[in-house]
């Protein structure tokens, strides 16, 4: 990859504000004399903007528009001048006169009550999303398992583990099934990660992280054209993994 | 074909932009009766876009706040050329969210957690958009959004909705920080597509 493709991959994350600070350095001083990834950045831009529109909609609540016009009437304007004298302040709160108990005890328990359950629909929406999460890798998992054009892969345990065992289920259309058992617990800092090696390189699956008995199955997606493994690898990496494998091998396994 | 999609004008959307200069124009003039346009036309997809970034309603009621004041304030400073006022609120409250969401988390990984993630900031304030989206594309792009990959959808979300970089990012996926990269790009680049088909 040259020089330039790797650095128009940043477009997206710089147009998203996503890039670590290095990166977006880097990327900003190379944008300046690039049309190519200047014209990508523009064309991302109105996607990004839609994110934020995307949202579920929601109204705030009166008392926030009376609280904000309240202040706003309070802003001196910017420009300076002889204007015509000020406006009154229509929404300023302390000029109204305070309800009666009777009016206001229903409704703060009213709105009590309202912000509670909308905590509580929040607090579902997440755990719909966790559950969905789980649920999507369940389905790409059987889907794996019952692809037509199926291949399976056995691993052994390399040195460091002699007793670990590991298969990867790998369809072309469908992704990667990887499940291993009796790897030692990754110290802190450090993660497994899976390889896919071609005859041309060792391609990243993905992080496996697994349980306190060693073991883990973990459902990948492949690309599609990829050229045909010619093995499948463990390795201990640093945290958040790496682009291509350095770390010890600890599982090797080949068709 | 998505170049020509990206700078197409937009139509709806133009006539709103002429609506809010306009408004922006009063409340410099020390017009009371503007900033309450200002606030009916925007304070919904504001306030939903800060109530998604911080899921608290609460504190997205004093961000919105923050978010108008800001606007109120510097209405005379307001640049056209810089994008739709729209735009530039949400730009606005985005960023504003993403701050108080940061300044949550690094009080709950205490002081060194604090020094870290300051290091780690990406770009709080990327240029604003050119031109909003009308409601007909802005559909497709929330269709498309939800038919990404699972693993795209959660990297652009991370990254826009909580202000992530990509290296958290790769962090809480558990997935390599080049992965996370490709993911965000190929999900942005089909959005994009997608926008470009509702245009042709």
């Amino acid at each position: 990859m040259s020089m330039h493709e790797e650095l128009k991959a940043n477009a997206a994350g710089y147009v998203l504000g996503s890039l670590d600070a290095n990166d977006r350095q880097e990327f900003e001083a190379h944008l300046a004399g690039c049309a190519e990834c200047a014209a990508e950045v523009a064309s991302l831009r109105p996607v990004v903007s839609v994110l934020a529109t995307t949202v579920p909609q929601v109204t705030p609540r009166a008392e926030v528009r009376d609280r904000i016009l309240g202040v706003a009437a309070g802003l001196k304007p910017s420009s300076a001048g002889a204007g015509p004298p000020a406006p009154r302040r229509l929404y300023a709160l302390h000029d109204r006169k305070a309800p009666p108990a009777l009016v206001w005890l229903p409704l703060a328990a009213a709105i009590v009550i309202a912000v509670g359950a909308g905590i509580y629909a929040l607090r579902l929406q997440r755990q719909v999303g966790a559950l969905q999460a789980r649920f999507d890798q369940a389905q790409s998992t059987t889907a794996v398992l019952a692809a037509p054009d199926l291949a399976r892969i056995d691993l052994q345990g390399q040195a460091v583990a002699p007793d670990a065992r590991a298969r990867a289920l790998w369809s072309r259309s469908r992704g990667l099934v990887f499940t291993a058992a009796n790897l030692p617990p990754a110290p802190a800092g450090k993660t497994y990660q899976v390889w896919v090696v071609t005859a041309q390189m060792p391609i990243s699956a993905g992080l496996l992280t697994t349980d306190p008995a060693g073991g883990g199955t973990q459902y990948y997606m492949t690309p599609p054209d990829i050229a045909p493994p010619v093995a499948v690898a463990v390795t201990l990496e640093p945290s958040g993994g790496v682009p291509s494998p350095m770390g010890e091998r600890y599982l090797v396994g080949m068709p | 074909m998505w170049l020509l999609a990206a700078l197409a004008p937009m139509h709806p959307a133009a006539e709103s932009q002429g609506e809010d200069v306009e408004s922006l124009r009063r409340i410099v003039s020390g017009d009371q009766g503007a900033a309450a346009v200002l606030y009916d036309r925007h304070a919904r997809p504001l306030y939903s876009l800060i109530l998604r970034i911080l899921g608290d309603e609460g504190e997205a009621e004093d961000v919105l706040q923050e978010v108008f004041v800001q606007a109120f304030r510097q209405a005379g400073r307001y640049d056209a050329s810089r994008g739709a006022v729209a735009a530039w609120l949400l730009m606005m409250a985005r960023s504003r969210a993403i701050d108080r969401l940061r300044a949550r988390r690094s009080r709950v990984e205490g002081r060194t957690g604090e020094v870290q993630v300051l290091n780690d900031l990406p770009d709080a304030q990327p240029d604003v958009a050119s031109a909003l989206l009308d409601e007909e594309q802005a559909r497709l792009v929330r269709e498309a959004l939800a038919e990404l990959p699972l693993l795209q959808r959660l990297a652009i979300e991370l990254a826009y909705y909580e202000g992530l970089s990509h290296t958290e990012i790769a962090t809480r996926l558990e997935q390599p920080l080049g992965t996370v990269k490709t993911r965000i790009r190929l999900g942005l680049l089909k959005l994009r597509d997608v926008l470009a088909e509702g245009q042709a």
